[in-house]
């Protein structure tokens, strides 16, 4: 008996990777809800540029939104994406406001821009996870995560050499970073253009908090930015001096991780949540904790606490917020919700409240005279051993919430959970976490069925079709959402007849490269600008193009295009036609730095930093032609009096369809015996190579077989002594019929029929 | 290759050079009956074969116990390793007693195949019924088996009495399960394995009980707990025996409790929760769920560095109790285990050396090596323990611990371990 591996660590998202690999996320709403859970929200209260109070929302699904509160309604202002993963913990720092991301990213945005990022600081090497902000210092900001990582910055020298540069767009040609991007970090300026620069490159590197040694999932700094105080696996808070790192002591008490932590506005009194599901009261002045609160049944994950620090509001994984006298131990229950408690911010006489559900909440809280909600009744004296609420309230004496009802919701979209990609490789079936059953066409990102509240499996199911499409895409839902993953060259592995796609017009045997449509259709918008931008012959266009593929490559493509390939690349069919309403957004790795997130209808043909074999495969038409041939073997059915037609092995494209061979199989069986000479010759030759059979194959039926139609024998194709269906491929019949690596057998019979 | 170094109980030396010419020539069946011929002179002068009362029967003088038989086994070259498990297995005696009901049971079928099962109950029975008290047996059958079922046994590679082992029960678990599933229903088809992640102790999921099962098998229950949903995803995965990993200068006991100690996940091992559906951090921990009536232990002693591209041996100290107490946790009560065998590897790397096993039956500790058996004083045992220092002379080291349960069902409140653990 050993101990096992790590389970289920499967997801490949750390697998080596040759080249970079490009992603799309799918959005099945508007740009006006968020379709995951929220992580944190931050709050800014109307100022001189804006009478209204404002909502920022991190998410799970990877973006930020804000919200304009006016008149008890909350309306959606703007997206702010620009994270490739959960966005953990936001703050407001002045008029910035800053994320963190488990992309292990933060990015500082323009609290009233329309969305776009000015800066992405890197120093992070795994998630982060929390971040704090001295109130009365808006320059400090310090960030938490995994592996025991904390950083303080001061956000002006972090800022500061970029804002220099920024309306002076040419000053970073010369740096390398050419291609405008929105890689590493961005920068508007008075035209709107984005400018970039890589973070490190401006020699600023925050100050450290070393000797972590587990995970920080909480963090906390005091108004003056002068104490620091973190918290996390090692399930003891520390507390730091920001300004130079160092530390000052270790608080021990808590008996698991410590997920929230709040800091007087002095410094001296401290506030942990945790794991353990106690509430902890810290004297940082005498070191040691002076009260510890059992209110929960379970973790506490998020604090929020009155300006005085009299009252603290608690919420966490037993889905309840509760209102605690930290002097009086008199504690209420306020509300409780569907989900899980990941943070609340306290506003006046609300609470906000953020779940893994995808909507936000906003409570009744009487923030300013929390002594209101207790004449309410319905309180309790909290005990101070663990789990002595957690057996109250297995005896019955479970408390009534002194609200029932939300004021506010700001609602979003259920978030995916379960998803299974369809044998068509074109078709996912999800669930979400309402319960409802939907399928998505990828290729267009749209879905094309709602089947309500039903039976994930029973209708996986019943829309299992006996068809066999090699795996060109990979997905994740941990965005809440479709992430679909291509890389070269299996992406471009899988290929379907037009006709099926009922492409107007086309012919029969014109076969459409699932991965390549895909792409154009995702790159539309972008390959227009692109074209736009380089018929005005911009001075820098040049530099957007070939830059990420290799330089020799640079003067035929640009060849190509003139010689009107525009037209192809702009040319999308139906099936693969992206919403514009609720566009998908796109991730790649950028030359420098991290990876980035754009919606499509956003690209605006200067990103230069797509991967090459994208920019390839839908301005130039090249991509690597896969093997989408199989190979197989066609003999007479044993007993049958047809004659032998062949000699070896044939290839065909896996797509092929069994009444295709049939159909070759009575060519030949007539040709071979010269009936007619209708044909155009091809056929009578005794074709040899496998490479002309399948020319020959292909285009079968396009060759005019109507003279003989009336007198062709009908042929059945076996495999394994079963008849097949004649709308099979060649693919199907090997997974599902022939079901062996080694080449496929196929026979022919002649049937006595008509 | 587990040559059988010239070590004697007597003083006298005689390196069996014979034998091991034999050996290296010969791929597998056909050297065995000059091998035989060769080792059988060497019993003549131990005299283990001899009129009269053997050394062994002198020794235990009117104490001999009632009915008990101490045989050695003979060896066919570099089989010791099979020798040691196969005697451990004949003291635990309520697997002998089950083996030999079986063999009585099924020993007249009609065009009963021989397999191994059948091998080693032969074997046994051939043990349990001889006149004699004491003696030599060539386990010949058993081996041959053993090798034309195995490929691994079947060479003269490093083979590992652990390895051994897992492979004898899972062979009989095998065997009993198609006679039962045969018996029963013919329709039925046979159990899913257990995927791979068991692999070091295969133990079936699902599979009907065996007699096997009843003396070896405990669950052990796998408890992962993402870091941020705090969900605890629970899996069962039961087992035949316990491998552990060693420190120096340590207890058992104190290997068992970082065996079911907490491990994290992360960093580049993250752990894929399907509540968050995103890789996460997260907490892992075995707990034990059942016990079983034979705790088999092994301890990790064979570890592969990777700067070497090879096994080492560990000579680490690792104490172990002849009285061992293990929590159940599913009713947080203490089971006691009594040690009553223990296989010990002579020799200084993995490649080479030699097994013995040390075994108590009827209170009185026997060595067993090979074809010799004498008695032991149970103060031997802590010369098994290892060496404090790296590069000691003393290579000869507890591999494999058989305790059996003596207690336990309602458990003793005074040893409620907290953690899951184990009490020295």
């Amino acid at each position: 008996m050993h101990r096992v591996g790590s389970a289920g660590n499967t997801s490949g998202s750390t697998r080596p990777r040759k080249e970079k690999r490009f992603t799309y996320v799918l959005n099945d709403a508007d740009d006006k809800k968020h379709c995951a859970g929220i992580n944190c929200l931050a709050y800014l209260k109307g100022s001189a540029l804006s009478t209204n109070d404002y909502i920022f929302s991190g998410s799970r699904d990877g973006t930020l939104k804000r919200w304009e509160l006016n008149n008890g309604d909350a309306s959606f202002s703007a997206t702010f994406e620009s994270h490739v993963d959960w966005v953990n913990d936001a703050i407001i720092v002045g008029e910035k406001l800053v994320s963190c991301s488990s992309d292990t990213t933060l990015k500082v945005w323009n609290c009233f821009s329309d969305g776009a990022c000015t800066r992405t600081l890197r120093q992070h090497s795994d998630y982060v996870i929390c971040l704090a902000a001295a109130e009365k210092n808006s320059n400090i900001v310090a960030s938490g995560g995994l592996g025991g990582e904390v950083f303080i910055w001061d956000l002006d020298a972090a800022l500061a050499p970029v804002a220099k540069s920024a309306d002076t767009k040419e000053d970073e040609v010369p740096n390398g970073n050419s291609g405008p991007t929105l890689t590493t970090l961005c920068n508007v300026n008075s035209s709107g253009n984005i400018a970039s620069s890589n973070g490190q490159s401006h020699g600023y590197s925050p100050i450290t908090a070393k000797g972590h040694k587990d995970s920080v999932y909480a963090l906390a700094m005091n108004d003056a930015g002068t104490l620091l105080v973190s918290g996390g696996t090692e399930k003891v808070v520390r507390v730091w001096d920001p300004r130079t790192g160092s530390k000052n002591m270790k608080l021990r008490g808590h008996t698991d991780n410590i997920r929230a932590l709040l800091l007087d506005s002095s410094g001296r009194y401290c506030l942990s949540g945790s794991s353990d599901s106690m509430i902890r009261l810290w004297d940082l002045g005498q070191q040691r904790c002076v009260h510890s609160y059992a209110v929960h049944t379970d973790s506490v994950w998020a604090l929020a606490s009155t300006p005085s620090f009299g009252h603290v509001y608690s919420g966490g994984r037993d889905q309840s917020v509760y209102l605690t006298d930290l002097s009086t131990r008199e504690s209420v229950l306020l509300c409780t919700n569907e989900y899980p408690i990941l943070q609340l911010s306290l506003q006046d006489d609300s609470i906000w409240v953020a779940t893994t559900d995808s909507s936000v909440y906003g409570w009744p809280a009487e923030g300013h005279t929390p002594q209101k909600v207790f004449q309410k009744g319905g309180s309790f004296l909290a005990g101070n051993l663990s789990f002595s609420r957690a057996r109250a309230s297995l005896e019955g004496s479970a408390p009534v919430p002194v609200y029932k009802e939300p004021s506010f919701i700001i609602p979003g979209v259920p978030a995916i959970i379960q998803h299974e990609i369809m044998n068509n490789r074109r078709h996912v079936l999800t669930k979400d976490t309402a319960g409802s059953v939907k399928l998505w066409e990828i290729t267009r990102g749209a879905v094309i069925e709602d089947f309500g509240k039903v039976s994930f499996e029973d209708k996986k199911k019943e829309l299992f079709e006996m068809v066999s499409i090699p795996a060109w895409f990979t997905m994740d839902a941990r965005l809440g959402c479709l992430s679909v993953h291509l890389d070269t060259p299996q992406c471009f592995s899988a290929e379907i007849y037009a006709v099926d796609l009922n492409v107007a017009g086309a012919q029969e045997d014109l076969k459409i490269n699932l991965a390549q449509e895909t792409l154009r259709g995702l790159l539309v918008h972008w390959c227009k600008r692109k074209q736009k931008l380089s018929s005005h012959s911009l001075p820098n266009g040049d530099s957007s193009t070939g830059k990420d593929g290799p330089s020799k490559d640079s003067p035929r493509s640009r060849s190509e295009v003139d010689d009107g390939t525009e037209n192809h690349a702009t040319h999308v069919l139906p099936s693969f036609e992206f919403s514009t309403a609720s566009p998908p957004s796109i991730i790649t790795e950028g030359t420098s730095g991290g990876p980035w997130r754009k919606r499509i209808t956003d690209l605006d043909g200067t990103e230069g930093d797509l991967p090459w074999w994208c920019v390839d495969c839908v301005t130039h038409n090249r991509y690597p032609k896969e093997n989408t041939k199989c190979g197989f073997y066609l003999h007479p059915a044993e007993g049958s009096p047809a004659p032998n037609i062949t000699q070896g092995k044939l290839s065909a494209p896996r797509i092929l369809r069994i009444h295709k061979v049939a159909n070759y199989v009575v060519e030949k069986l007539i040709l071979d015996k010269p009936l007619d000479g209708g044909s155009d010759g091809a056929f009578a030759m005794g074709l040899s190579s496998g490479q002309s059979q399948l020319s020959a194959l292909d285009n079968s039926s396009r060759h005019g077989l109507k003279p003989w139609q009336k007198l062709k024998p009908c042929v059945e194709i076996l495999c394994n002594n079963q008849v097949l269906s004649p709308e099979m491929s060649l693919a199907t019949v090997k997974t599902y019929i022939w079901k062996k690596q080694d080449d496929l057998i196929l026979h022919y019979r002649v049937v006595q029929s008509r | 290759m587990m040559a059988k170094p010239a070590r004697s109980p007597t003083a006298e030396t005689s390196p069996p050079a014979a034998a091991e010419k034999h050996r290296s020539a010969s791929g597998s069946g056909s050297g065995l009956r000059s091998l035989a011929s060769a080792a059988s002179g060497w019993w003549d002068r131990w005299g283990v074969m001899g009129s009269g009362l053997s050394k062994l029967e002198r020794a235990f003088g009117d104490q001999f116990p009632e009915g008990e038989r101490y045989f050695g086994l003979e060896n066919f070259g570099n089989t010791c390793y099979c020798n040691s498990v196969l005697q451990a297995l004949y003291y635990c005696t309520p697997f002998r007693e089950q083996l030999l009901e079986y063999y009585g049971k099924n020993r007249n079928v009609e065009d009963a195949e021989e397999n191994l099962l059948t091998c080693l109950a032969d074997l046994f029975s051939q043990i349990s019924a001889s006149k004699k008290k004491t003696g030599v047996i060539a386990p010949k059958r058993f081996i041959q088996m053993v090798r034309k079922l195995n490929e691994y046994f079947r060479g003269y590679m490093h083979q590992d009495a652990h390895e051994f082992l897992n492979f004898l029960l899972n062979e009989i678990v095998d065997i009993l399960e198609k006679e039962s599933s045969a018996k029963d229903s013919p329709e039925t088809t046979s159990p899913e394995k257990v995927s791979n992640g068991a692999a070091d102790n295969g133990v079936r999921k699902e599979a009907p009980i065996t007699w096997v099962h009843k003396n070896f098998q405990g669950t052990l229950t796998n408890e992962t707990r993402c870091l941020m949903c705090e969900t605890i995803t629970a899996k069962d995965e039961p087992f035949f025996d316990l491998s552990v990993d060693i420190e120096q200068n340590s207890s058992l006991t104190s290997c068992l409790k970082n065996f079911f100690s907490t491990e994290t996940l992360n960093a580049d091992d993250k752990f894929f929760c399907d509540k968050c559906c995103s890789l996460q951090e997260a907490e892992k921990r075995m707990k034990i769920k059942e016990v079983p009536q034979i705790l088999v232990i092994h301890l990790k002693r064979f570890k592969y560095i990777e700067q070497l591209n090879r096994h080492k041996k560990l000579s680490y100290r690792v104490v172990y109790p002849l009285e061992l107490k293990l929590s159940n946790n599913s009713d947080d009560a203490d089971c006691e285990y009594s040690l009553f065998a223990v296989v010990v590897h002579l020799g200084s790397g993995p490649n080479q050396g030699h097994y013995v096993a040390k075994i108590k039956s009827h209170d009185h500790w026997l060595s067993f090596d090979d074809d010799n058996v004498e008695m032991i004083p149970e103060s031997t045992l802590q010369t098994f323990y290892g060496s404090s220092r790296e590069y000691s002379g003393n290579t000869d080291h507890g591999y494999i611990l058989f305790y059996e349960r003596i207690s336990g069902k309602h458990g003793h409140e005074k040893t409620v371990s907290p953690d899951g653990g184990v009490q020295p």
